[in-house]
């Protein structure tokens, strides 16, 4: 699954660590949603779309 | 169940797991030395026998509590995908040497061994699945 979390971060100038931290999990969680390599749950989906005042659909798209 | 992040229930599985891991080494030395020394028999033999493998039990308490305060989802996964490759690695080591012992008649090996074979492939798996999520 495809995500725009990167840019996200990078507009807000956060690093993962800072993400990590706002979110209450590993920097190496973030780094592996963010690679593509994990797909959150939906409760966490929900945590990041929050966080980034937008909608899940804005953020992760169900491209491979 | 990285070294990596340091969170609360990490500490305090790594906590349990030094505990247990403890209690295991000390128990399976007084009873190697009991046996070799009274060679107790009877009921008290048979207590006395079981007795290392109840840390073996607090092992797995300390992955389940582990798995139910672990916040961090990915982390949780990690170490669900680490005790799946330990746990595929106690079968296919108990299939290949109970073929070779079969057919070859290798050496029989006691079963206790499972726990060990369990451990290693737990802790190979660690730094490969570390490295796949870098």
């Amino acid at each position: 699954m495809k995500n725009r979390l990167r840019v996200l971060r990078a507009e807000r100038e956060w690093s993962q660590a800072d993400l990590a931290e706002r979110l209450e999990v590993s920097r190496q969680s973030v780094n592996a949603i963010e690679t593509g390599k994990y797909d959150p749950s939906l409760p966490l989906a929900f945590r990041i779309a929050r966080l980034f005042e937008s909608s899940i659909e804005a953020i992760f798209t169900d491209e491979v | 169940m990285t070294s990596l992040q340091k969170n609360p229930a990490m500490r305090r599985y790594y906590s349990r797991f030094v505990s247990t891991m403890s209690a295991y080494l000390v128990l399976l030395l007084f009873v190697t030395w009991y046996f070799h020394r009274y060679h107790p028999h009877g009921l008290f033999a048979y207590i006395l026998a079981v007795l290392p493998s109840i840390p073996g039990l607090g092992f797995m308490v300390a992955v389940g509590l582990y798995l139910a305060e672990e916040i961090d989802e990915f982390q949780r996964n990690l170490m669900i995908q680490a005790l799946l490759w330990a746990l595929g690695g106690v079968l296919v080591f108990a299939s290949v040497w109970g073929s070779l012992e079969t057919y070859v008649h290798i050496r029989h090996i006691q079963y206790s061994y499972a726990f060990f074979v369990f451990w290693i492939c737990y802790g190979i798996s660690i730094p490969f699945l570390q490295r796949k999520y870098r």
